[in-house]
């Protein structure tokens, strides 16, 4: 392996893809967080009073809230005050009405972004809710969701015209108060998607959203919510591409799924933000709460990750399944590299009877990074019959690395079942020699048996996702070998 | 932020130092005491004590009536060997019967020698904070022993060490084992007392053991748990194995009102090796926790782990079990394997296997699952003709007896196989 050395410092060089800086005159608040800035926040997106007052009142359960040390993570102290709360595209200011009207500068970031808006969108059947910072830019096949009902735009947009739903489910599965990072994202959330699927609807496209953090310093704290009503079913994609910067970017999003009897929701994401550079400078910080209640019967949530990105990674997609017979799946590939660091897993809580989960968790560490899978399986006293099976496999690249698994297992009822199983093992040299012999050389193989790995979460994600997601692999560890 | 919450008064008025002690143990115990007053009681919030730290309850009932010397003699439960008797963390040196062939020595902690006195004085235990229990331990004791098994020698019958604690108020034994050079020995730790019925904690034995192996040394450690339900146990085992070395524990837990055993194992020389196993009943409202520690600090170490536990009527069992792989431990193999049993609806089992691993050349697993007894099975019995608890029973014993066919000592298996039998079968009636 050693004979790759060269080759591997080269590769190790590649700049991040995505690094650049669109030149965009921004409207952007002075940095520090306080309540004038959150009235001003809010009267900028002329929310109802209401609306404010829910964010004050989570900015003031904030205030007496401690930051969170348990993580495996290492970062020095994040200054709050140092952070601007709001930003937005200045040209966005008379909201276009079709593409033509968008900034051309904007239209071109997506391209080469590769984005499938426009024309790529009709192509793709995607429809995109594309974030750009914290305002929403277009939003496209608003008419063909608008025929069968589903609702999908941003949510500062659903507080004006769906005032009844957003009051109803906004912060029922992350309440103001659950954590640090949750509390501060529902005192300044800017921008972020609403989806609702009316009862009996199969949601006709594939809904998406890129988030995208560009001028510099600015945190973005987006915040979605989705509904599954009665019988429908929707699946979400998120994606993520950052430009490259020095300073640490903050990210705190927060993402509540609701899913009613027989409603099924997939939401899977490909996340790949700017990590820092080799020697670990710079990157986004991302904290991120992401859960859904399985509040009906027989409904079911379906997470599925490919974490590449962010300098640290803190993030765990869960599920309350309360509803009898519901399901919670969670497929999760997270790679680390340089000194990347990830603490991320999934809970799965299971309330009601016959709810099941299932875990499959993939960490590939390599460099200096460290890779930690955090997971909760817990059965409440009501939960009769339910059932969980999880596996997290962890894949050391390098001797500098460490992968961590700190699951917590917590039963309470003697008819639930759990299974938990753990493994840890490096690329096998004779895996790797197996490739050489047969002429492929090391940086493919690794790639391969790397893919291998992961197959049991791609076979989960959507086609085009699958697809990018084995490119951001490759991508993402060349150079790690060696 | 809440107020820090202080431990007992109880437990934290000193009696006189011992002034036999040799300078560098009286130090750290200074030392010790001083922090007395800033240590707290661990709470929900210590990850380490996040299943157990209501239980901490129980120590309020404890008086600090220090304990009088009990005039019980110690009873012998059919464990057969060499017999060292603690009573209240007192050695009491004409109970019990010692080897004559001097492959053992006992030595107490005033009369050691300089070189010894370092051995024990220089620990690790005493650059930790995260054990507050084992700091305390280390205010309180008033003697100590170290055990030395000497070099090449193998010791021909198991040294079974008597915890005894009677009356009321809290002990502090301690003790430092030294297997030198290719010793072989099997220890036997028993810890017993008032088996009575009184309805609150009032005594507590707070335990420290430290074993030290050196190159090429092997000992297997067998540590039965069978004082009555009045008597709340802390206890840490401490173990450094070096060289070559080998350690075999073999842990029997029956619960009380608050017990717990952290088990911390580090494996600092290449071709070190530790096999642990548990098991671990807890009936009515008692609770056991269950801490282990791995640390592969060198190469070339092999650990493997095995806890079964079951949990019946509305008792808590926790189980944190955490193999740590050192930057430099490249070619470790580590396997953990936890499997639990929940006989009832309001008990609860809390389970945590831990993989820490910042080497790439290792292999490591850990399984667990908790679940109840397979109905098929039980109806199999059914249609024998087997009563239903029986039935039940044999089940029961079944998931934990394979651990326990791994005792060396027969004596002792005879006993933790009845004790279980014994346990078990009053959970399923």
């Amino acid at each position: 392996m050693s004979n790759s050395g060269n080759s591997v410092n080269e590769l190790i060089k590649r700049e991040y893809e995505h690094g650049f800086v669109t030149d965009i005159e921004s409207d952007t608040f002075e940095p520090g967080l306080n309540e004038d800035v959150i009235r001003r926040l809010s009267a900028k997106k002329n929310e109802p009073e209401w609306m404010l007052e829910w964010r004050l009142k989570a900015y003031r359960l904030w205030l007496e809230m401690d930051e969170p040390e348990w993580a495996h993570l290492h970062y020095p102290k994040i200054d709050y005050n140092s952070i601007s709360y709001f930003s937005a595209p200045k040209s966005n200011a008379d909201a276009p009405k079709s593409l033509d009207e968008v900034d051309p500068e904007l239209l071109r970031t997506y391209e080469k972004l590769g984005i499938p808006l426009h024309e790529r969108a009709r192509l793709a059947g995607v429809a995109v809710d594309a974030v750009f910072d914290s305002v929403s830019v277009t939003t496209t096949f608003k008419e063909q969701l608008a025929e069968a009902g589903v609702i999908f735009c941003p949510l500062s947009e659903a507080v004006h015209k769906h005032p009844e739903l957003v009051k109803k489910y906004l912060g029922t599965v992350v309440p103001q108060r659950d954590n640090f990072f949750a509390a501060m994202n529902s005192a300044v959330f800017s921008e972020g998607s609403f989806v609702y699927i009316p009862e009996g609807v199969r949601c006709p496209l594939e809904l998406s959203t890129y988030f995208r953090i560009n001028a510099a310093n600015t945190g973005q704290f987006e915040r979605t919510l989705i509904i599954a009503d009665k019988g429908s079913h929707v699946s979400y994609l998120e994606g993520c591409t950052a430009p490259m910067r020095d300073e640490n970017q903050l990210h705190a999003a927060v993402v509540e799924l609701v899913a009613l009897d027989d409603a099924q929701i997939k939401y899977s994401t490909v996340q790949n933000w700017y990590p820092g550079d080799e020697n670990g400078v710079g990157g986004i910080y991302n904290f991120v709460t992401k859960r859904g209640a399985c509040i009906g019967r027989n409904s079911k949530i379906s997470w599925t990750q490919v974490e590449t990105g962010s300098a640290i990674t803190w993030k765990y997609p869960s599920c309350v399944l309360r509803g009898e017979n519901s399901v919670g799946e969670f497929y999760s590939v997270a790679l680390t590299n340089n000194y990347q660091q990830a603490d991320t897993g999934t809970k799965m809580v299971h309330l009601g009877k016959n709810t099941r989960s299932t875990i499959i968790s993939k960490g590939i560490s390599a460099g200096k990074s460290n890779n930690a899978y955090r997971g909760l399986v817990r059965f409440g006293p009501g939960a009769h019959n339910a059932r969980n099976y999880t596996q997290c496999d962890s894949l050391l690249i390098g001797s500098e690395c460490g992968a961590h698994t700190f699951p917590y297992i917590e039963s309470k009822n003697n008819s639930a079942i759990v299974e938990h199983e753990a493994t840890t093992s490096k690329v096998s040299d004779e895996q790797l020699f197996l490739c050489q012999q047969r002429g492929i050389d090391t940086e493919r193989a690794v790639s391969m048996i790397v893919n291998g790995f992961c197959k049991e979460v791609f076979k989960e994600l959507p086609m085009e996702f699958a697809v990018e997601a084995t490119k951001l692999l490759e991508v993402s560890l060349e150079g790690s070998v060696g | 932020m809440n107020a820090v919450k202080k431990f007992p008064e109880a437990l934290l008025c000193t009696a006189p130092q011992n002034s036999r002690l040799c300078e560098a143990l009286q130090k750290l115990q200074q030392n010790a005491r001083a922090q007395l007053d800033t240590l707290a009681l661990p709470t929900r919030k210590n990850e380490d004590w996040r299943y157990s730290a209501a239980a901490l309850s129980h120590l309020d009932t404890l008086s600090n009536n220090s304990t009088g010397q009990g005039a019980a003699e110690a009873a012998s439960d059919g464990v057969s060997g060499y017999r060292l008797v603690l009573r209240n963390g007192l050695w009491q040196k004409d109970a019990g019967e010692l080897p004559e062939n001097h492959l053992v020595e006992v030595i107490s902690f005033e009369q050691l020698n300089e070189s010894d006195a370092a051995l024990v004085s220089q620990s690790t235990l005493y650059q930790r904070s995260d054990l507050p229990f084992a700091q305390l331990n280390t205010a309180h004791f008033s003697e100590g022993l170290f055990i030395r098994i000497k070099k090449n020698q193998r010791l021909d019958q198991p040294l079974v060490i008597q915890y005894d604690s009677e009356d009321q108020g809290a002990s502090y034994p301690k003790l430092f084992v030294l297997a030198e050079s290719g010793a072989q020995a099997t220890l036997i730790e028993e810890f017993t007392g008032a088996s009575g019925e009184t309805p609150a904690c009032t005594v507590l034995t707070n335990s420290v053991t430290e074993l030290r192996l050196q190159p090429q040394s092997q000992l297997t450690l067998i540590r039965l748990d069978l004082a009555g339900e009045s008597v709340a146990h802390t206890g840490l085992t401490l173990a450094q194995l070096q060289r070559d070395s080998r350690l075999e524990t073999h842990c029997a837990g029956f619960g009380g009102k608050l017990r717990r055993h952290d088990l911390k194992v580090a494996l600092a020389e290449p071709g070190a090796e530790c096999k642990l196993n548990g098991v671990c009943v807890t009936l009515g409202q008692q609770h056991y926790d269950n801490h282990t520690e791995i640390e592969h600090i060198a190469s070339h170490c092999n650990s493997e782990e095995n806890y079964r536990c079951i949990a019946a009527d509305s008792s808590r069992i926790v189980f944190n079990g955490r193999i740590h792989i050192h930057r430099d431990a490249q070619k470790s193999n580590g396997a953990m394997n936890n499997r639990n049993l929940l006989l009832s609806n309001d008990a609860e089992i809390d389970t945590k296997p831990e993989l820490e691993i910042y080497a790439d050349d290792v292999k490591c697993a850990h399984g667990t699952t908790i679940g109840q007894l397979n109905e098929e099975e039980l109806f199999y019995l059914l249609t024998r003709g087997i009563p239903k608890d029986q039935a039940a029973t044999m089940l029961t014993l079944g998931f934990v007896v394979e651990l326990v066919y791994q005792i060396p000592d027969e004596n002792v298996r005879t006993l933790v196989e009845q004790k279980l039998e014994a346990f078990i079968h009053a959970a399923h009636v």
